[in-house]
């Protein structure tokens, strides 16, 4: 998977470059919107990481250029506007998602990494499937190995979220804010406890535990 | 060169505008007085003597010259306010009580003059006079004076303009006095203000002009500047609290990391410690300072703009159903009863994540305060006002009367919550919160003390009802 990285500020950016290349990323950089520019119509990405805030050409106004030019590739805003409505300007300017800074690399990571993957599901499904885990999403059943497993109406939407980024690291923040749909930081272990009350749905009597922690990002459905 | 202090100040000058003001408007209606009055008393003393003339000139015309010449005689000895004088052909004087014509040079049948006499007065002094007076030329070639003395009437005009002049003067200077007094009072005003001012200038936060009861504009403007004093203290105090306890909050946990960092730095060189370990440690410290910056930070933006931040209208009642949902699984994993009660329909403007993060910090303390055994009940109703509250009532040891102001306040944590994690802002956002959608948080005790538990506490967030849009 290849990220074009669109940041002014250069340390940053390599430490962003080294930190996406290790979790296995393909990375480019540019040094400002106008670079970025160039920069994406010439190669070919899968997530671009553009920071808000450059000189010359600032990352909404070089999103904006791009979508007006049919460039539907998905964009991970980074900002120190933090507030809510710059978030807004984000999302609506063509940004497919908003990490403010500072920010964890985690939460940086698992981002990028759900938005690459987003392009590669096109077709629309009625039935995901992670290795013996199977959920029908018309029928709203999960079964593992056959075997029906009995979910409430957020456990279900919470797995659903899970198998659709199965193999990656999802976090916290990227739960509440998909799945419950708040963007807030709800302080203490709350996910936790929900993930928790669904790993015992779906992995109890089971050899290999599917529902993974990962430390210091979130947790991960493996196959 | 510079005026004396009094001409600088505001009321003095106006007085002396006033005074101005009134001097000339004074003058010029005296001035159109006294030209009219002596127009008139001219006018006057041209009929007299007409009139006068008039009969003479019958006289002579009907009976002559020597009855013209009684007439005048016995006129004279009548007295009165007259000259009469009547000459030959070459201006002699033939009879009259004046002895030469006051009209010098006169020639032609008729030369109106106005000239001045001069007279005794009752204690002998020699005064002049005006007078008015006219000669004509008779038909024997005679020439005839009638002349009018108007002094008195001038006299007496001259009095008035002169008790006017009197008049006026007194008024300047009774302006004057007055201008100087009331400038001295609002004078005495002002430099109470002036140092309060120059004394804040000078970093002096704590001056404060002093109020004298009298409810005037003084004391209006002494009150609104005390006020105003009072917040911009207020929230200097805040700022330098907030700086001092994010400095003092943000630096223990640096200055742990730090250490911590370079023991195990210490350590791995020396082949002992675990490198996977110590840095684990460091990024949940980090993530523990991230944390607390963009809690100040929230609430200094929140203060700052005093509104909340993209408003919109939503379903309070929705917000704390997802709440209790969120929450229950945790509460119940602490061992504590969790109870939800949400009446339907509680429509609030503002931003939703905002209040969604001040109902969770507030959900999140009744849990982590409530020990094992208790209860943590939520609920979301209108109240009778039309206001939206949300409570969260729990079983815990609760907050003392006198400590609840306090708590609000950022990074204050009571003694026995040390022990618990936690930034000690958590309230201090939901206050912030409330008050930048123009609500408020209330604290009261809980249901009471039962066994063990309790007092336990009530925190309810309380906001305006949405405007009907």
């Amino acid at each position: 998977m290849r990220v074009l990285i669109v940041e002014d500020d250069t340390e940053a950016a390599g430490v962003m470059v080294r930190g996406l290349t290790e979790a296995g990323l393909q990375c480019a950089h540019a040094a400002d919107g106008a670079e970025g520019l160039l920069a994406a119509r010439a190669g070919d990405y899968d997530v671009y990481v553009v920071d808000r805030m450059m000189p010359r050409l600032d990352g909404l106004a070089m999103v904006e250029t791009l979508r007006k030019d049919g460039d539907q590739t998905p964009v991970l805003f980074l900002s120190a506007l933090g507030e809510i409505e710059d978030r807004v300007t984000g999302l609506k300017a063509g940004g497919d998602d908003y990490l403010v800074k500072p920010y964890a690399f985690a939460e940086l990571v698992a981002r990028v990494e759900a938005l690459a993957r987003r392009r590669e599901t096109g077709s629309v499904q009625t039935v995901l499937k992670v290795g013996d885990l199977e959920m029908d999403l018309i029928g709203r059943r999960v079964t593992r190995a056959g075997q029906e497993i009995d979910l409430q109406p957020r456990e279900f939407q919470l797995l659903e979220f899970l198998m659709r980024h199965a193999g990656q690291s999802v976090t916290r923040t990227m739960l509440l804010e998909k799945v419950w749909e708040y963007h807030f930081d709800p302080q203490t272990n709350v996910i936790d406890v929900h993930i928790s009350r669904l790993r015992s749905k779906i992995d109890k009597g089971f050899d290999r535990a599917m529902l993974q922690t990962v430390r210091g990002a979130g947790y991960r459905l493996e196959a | 060169m510079r005026l004396p202090s009094i001409f600088r100040r505001t009321p003095f000058r106006l007085t002396l505008l006033f005074l101005a003001l009134f001097a000339t408007t004074s003058s010029a209606l005296l001035a159109y007085i006294y030209v009219a009055t002596a127009a008139e008393a001219r006018r006057r003393a041209d009929q007299d003597v007409r009139r006068e003339l008039a009969v003479l000139e019958s006289v002579y015309s009907q009976r002559g010259k020597d009855a013209l010449n009684a007439a005048l005689v016995e006129r004279t000895l009548r007295g009165g306010p007259y000259l009469f004088l009547m000459m030959d052909s070459e201006r002699r004087a033939v009879t009259g009580n004046i002895s030469e014509s006051p009209i010098e040079d006169a020639q032609g049948p008729e030369t109106w003059a106005s000239f001045r006499i001069s007279d005794a007065d009752q204690r002998g002094r020699v005064v002049r006079r005006s007078a008015r007076g006219v000669e004509v030329a008779l038909a024997g070639g005679e020439r005839l004076f009638v002349g009018e003395d108007i002094g008195d009437t001038e006299a007496h005009l001259a009095r008035v303009t002169q008790a006017l002049w009197g008049a006026g003067a007194l008024v300047v200077l009774l302006g004057l006095g007055g201008g100087l007094l009331i400038s001295r009072n609002v004078e005495r005003h002002m430099a109470g203000l002036n140092r309060v001012v120059s004394a804040v200038e000078e970093g002096d936060m704590h001056a404060r002009a002093t109020l004298r009861g009298s409810k005037d504009e003084f004391d209006e403007l002494a009150g609104g500047i005390n006020h105003m004093l009072d917040r911009l203290e207020q929230s200097m105090a805040g700022l330098r609290h907030a700086g001092d306890a994010v400095a003092h909050d943000l630096r223990s946990p640096l200055t742990r990391m730090r250490a911590k960092l370079e023991v195990a730095l210490i350590e791995v060189e020396a082949g002992k410690g675990d490198p996977r370990a110590a840095l684990e440690t460091a990024l949940d410290e980090a993530d523990g300072l991230l944390k607390t910056f963009n809690t100040v930070l929230a609430i200094a933006r929140l203060q700052a703009a005093g509104q909340a931040p993209d408003p919109v209208v939503f379903d309070a009642a929705e917000l704390a159903a997802d709440m209790a949902e969120l929450y229950e699984p945790a509460s119940e994993d602490k061992g504590l009863q969790f109870q939800a009660e949400v009446h339907a329909n509680l429509p609030v403007r503002g931003n939703r994540a905002f209040v969604a993060q001040a109902l969770a910090n507030v959900i999140d303390n009744a849990i982590k305060y409530t020990p094992e055994g208790g209860a943590v009940m939520l609920r979301a109703r209108r109240r009778s006002s039309g206001e939206v509250e949300f409570s969260v009532t729990d079983t815990g040891p609760g907050v003392p009367d006198e400590d609840r102001l306090r708590v609000v306040q950022r990074f204050v944590r009571l003694e026995n919550s040390r022990s618990e994690p936690g930034s000690g802002l958590g309230l201090s956002l939901v206050a912030a919160v409330a008050e930048a959608h123009g609500g408020r948080l209330e604290l009261d005790e809980g249901p009471g003390k039962v066994g063990e538990m309790g007092p336990g506490l009530r925190v309810a967030l309380v906001f305006p009802p949405a405007p009907i849009a």
